[in-house]
């Protein structure tokens, strides 16, 4: 047990239309992630996979169920300031989209969830240096998003997940906007989060890029229908 | 508040420079016209001061009435300020004068100048100083003296050609008058006139050959304390009743004020003006604050997903509210502080203008400046709060799947 990282009990997620019709995405999800573990999270489109990611994100509240985070269920927590503070330290997060601040450098956005978290400016900016070295961008410090690629974007963006040093990260789709070239760079990056005992989920729909993972759990129609899917001769 | 957010605010107002600019505008005016109202009022505020200036708590001012039936029974004469003087117990002293506007010549020159009938201390009650000759005394006022003491413009103007006037004869109102001495110039008015542009003569040579009836005759008159002054004005009415044979129940023919009621007229009548200015500069920085909303409203949906990605990588609520509130009290406050600039530049240029310096002189106002700076700043908080609030409470997931 002092082993799970993250475990979701019965966990509902509806959404409601603007007339109270109630459309459930989650109908029941049981899973559990152990530390260190690499899940990729596979299945259907409108499956409930990036709803199952958001919640385990904090960024939904769940509608019903437990969701256990290193022992302690926070499926009942509310509060805006431990909800963030969640988000800020103990996990990172990666988008299909990168999703970096246009305005900002690459150095400033990598610092910017370190600004959140107080950290002063001299001790974000080395760390955002050193994580930029680490992803091989060092030179691009000071190049805001526009002017650079797709998977250099993806990489600065995996820097700003790790800049708090979370134990988990998150990913969408990451390598969804990305050639194949650029998408195996960024799982090579991935791969080596195993070493540093970081717990990784990661929902795609690619069997090239699930197979990096440790164990993939399937989800149709709001439930897991597999939590340890295994990729079929076809690939 | 991290020193960062405050960068990134004004990162984001630089990075939409014609929009913020134009948000501004609103908050320019408001504040421009707030220092512009209060230097108004100020200014208007120093003429009344500087009107009364001379008179002490203690004055009591008698004038004749204006208007209806005016020259009938408007005898209040400068005769009248020597029996106030002779018979009333409480008044330390009362000195009448009559002015009127005559035109007055010197060779080919001439031009239509006040003209004030008074007694001989007039120069030292109104501060005045002698350039050349002398001022007229005692005497002169007792034989009626065809004599006149001239201000600096009525020597510019009459003796373009320089060269000392005191000797020469000056027609006025077809009268002739022998300059005895000019005024030193003064450059500031008393009560309505300028000093530089009268001609001073005796008040009985006025009443007699120059304004006769056309003269409009105040006395001042001081009582001996001020808690005395209302038994003092009491006298004088009762003096001047029985000087002009009033009949009981007829009304006054001369209208009587004391100093303090007049100071506290003319100051509410400035500050009815401030408060009336103040309540339009009011309601141009409230327009203004609908405009500012707007704009934050605007670019709170154009950031939505912005706000999204903020939330997701740990961005607390205050964060984003301090955020959006910071961009638009910035926006406020940089807008105060033009405005306020700009408002000093138009006291300037205001105070440039000669036709309207004889009628007030703009006075800058820390009361307005801190008024102004204060009110664009609670704009921006007040107007900000509302969108910033909206953006800190938009649900992460939703704002991240917007474009």
């Amino acid at each position: 047990m002092e082993n799970t990282e993250i475990k979701l009990e019965a966990v509902h997620k509806s959404y409601y239309l603007a007339n109270g019709e109630e459309i459930p995405v989650l109908k029941g999800i049981d899973l559990e992630i152990k530390k260190g573990e690499f899940v990729a999270i596979m299945g259907e489109s409108g499956g409930g996979k990036t709803t199952l990611l958001n919640i385990i994100g904090c960024l939904h509240p769940l509608s019903e169920g437990k969701y256990f985070l290193e022992g302690e269920n926070i499926g009942e927590v509310r509060d805006d300031f431990t909800l963030a503070f969640i988000r800020n330290k103990k996990m990172g997060f990666i988008f299909q989209q990168f999703n970096l601040f246009s305005r900002l450098t690459a150095l400033k956005n990598i610092a910017l969830p370190a600004i959140y978290a107080g950290i002063d400016k001299d001790e974000r900016e080395a760390r955002a240096m050193a994580l930029l070295k680490s992803v091989g961008m060092e030179d691009r410090a000071h190049h805001k998003p526009t002017e650079l690629s797709g998977g250099q974007q993806q990489r600065v963006a995996i820097a700003r997940a790790l800049i708090n040093d979370p134990e988990i990260i998150l990913a969408d789709e990451p390598t969804g906007a990305l050639d194949s070239k650029s998408g195996l760079a960024i799982m090579d990056i991935f791969s080596g989060f195993k070493k540093e005992n970081k717990t990784v989920a990661m929902v795609t729909h690619t069997a090239e890029v699930a197979k990096y993972a440790d164990r993939i759990i399937y989800l149709r129609d709001g439930k897991v229908i597999d939590n340890d899917y295994k990729l079929t001769s076809a690939y | 508040m991290n020193i960062e957010i405050i960068k990134m605010a004004f990162e984001a107002l630089l990075g939409n420079k014609l929009r913020a600019a134009l948000s501004m505008l609103g908050i320019i005016i408001g504040v421009t016209t707030v220092i512009a109202v209060f230097a108004v009022g100020q200014g208007a505020q120093n003429a009344v001061n500087a009107q009364f200036q001379n008179l002490s708590a203690n004055s009591i001012i008698i004038m004749g009435m204006f208007g209806r039936g005016a020259t009938q029974s408007s005898k209040l004469t400068t005769a009248d300020a020597r029996a106030i003087m002779e018979k009333a117990e409480h008044v330390k002293s009362a000195a009448g004068s009559i002015m009127g506007n005559l035109s007055a010549s010197y060779g080919s020159e001439s031009g239509s100048y006040s003209v004030i009938g008074a007694d001989a201390n007039y120069f030292s009650i109104s501060n005045l100083k002698l350039g050349s000759g002398r001022f007229f005394e005692e005497a002169d006022v007792d034989s009626k003296a065809m004599a006149a003491v001239i201000g600096s413009d009525v020597v510019a103007a009459l003796f373009p050609d320089g060269g000392n006037p005191v000797g020469s004869t000056i027609t006025v109102g077809g009268k002739r008058l022998e300059v005895i001495g000019t005024i030193e110039e003064v450059g500031s008015n008393i009560g309505r006139m300028s000093p530089d542009e009268a001609i001073i003569v005796p008040d009985t040579t006025a009443q007699k050959s120059l304004l006769g009836d056309r003269g409009q005759v105040m006395i001042n008159a001081q009582s001996d304390t001020v808690d005395n002054i209302t038994i003092a004005t009491e006298e004088i009415t009762a003096i001047l009743r029985a000087e002009h044979k009033l009949k009981v129940g007829a009304e006054d023919d001369f209208r009587i004020m004391d100093a303090g009621s007049m100071i506290g007229a003319a100051q509410s009548a400035a500050t009815l003006m401030t408060v009336l200015l103040t309540a339009i500069a009011a309601i141009t920085l409230l327009v203004s604050g609908i405009g500012i909303m707007n704009v934050m409203f605007v670019t709170v949906a154009e950031r939505t997903k912005e706000i999204g990605i903020a939330k997701a990588i740990g961005g607390k609520r205050a964060d984003i509210l301090g955020q959006f509130l910071l961009e638009s009290v910035a926006m406020s406050m940089i807008g105060g502080l033009i405005g306020i600039i700009l408002g000093h530049g138009i006291i300037y240029l205001v105070n440039q203008v000669e036709s309207l310096s004889s009628i007030i002189t703009l006075a800058p106002s820390v009361l307005g400046v801190s008024i102004g700076f204060g009110f664009s700043v609670l704009v921006g908080v007040t107007f900000g709060f509302y969108p910033a609030l909206k953006a800190s409470r938009l649900d992460p997931v939703d704002a991240l799947r917007s474009e």
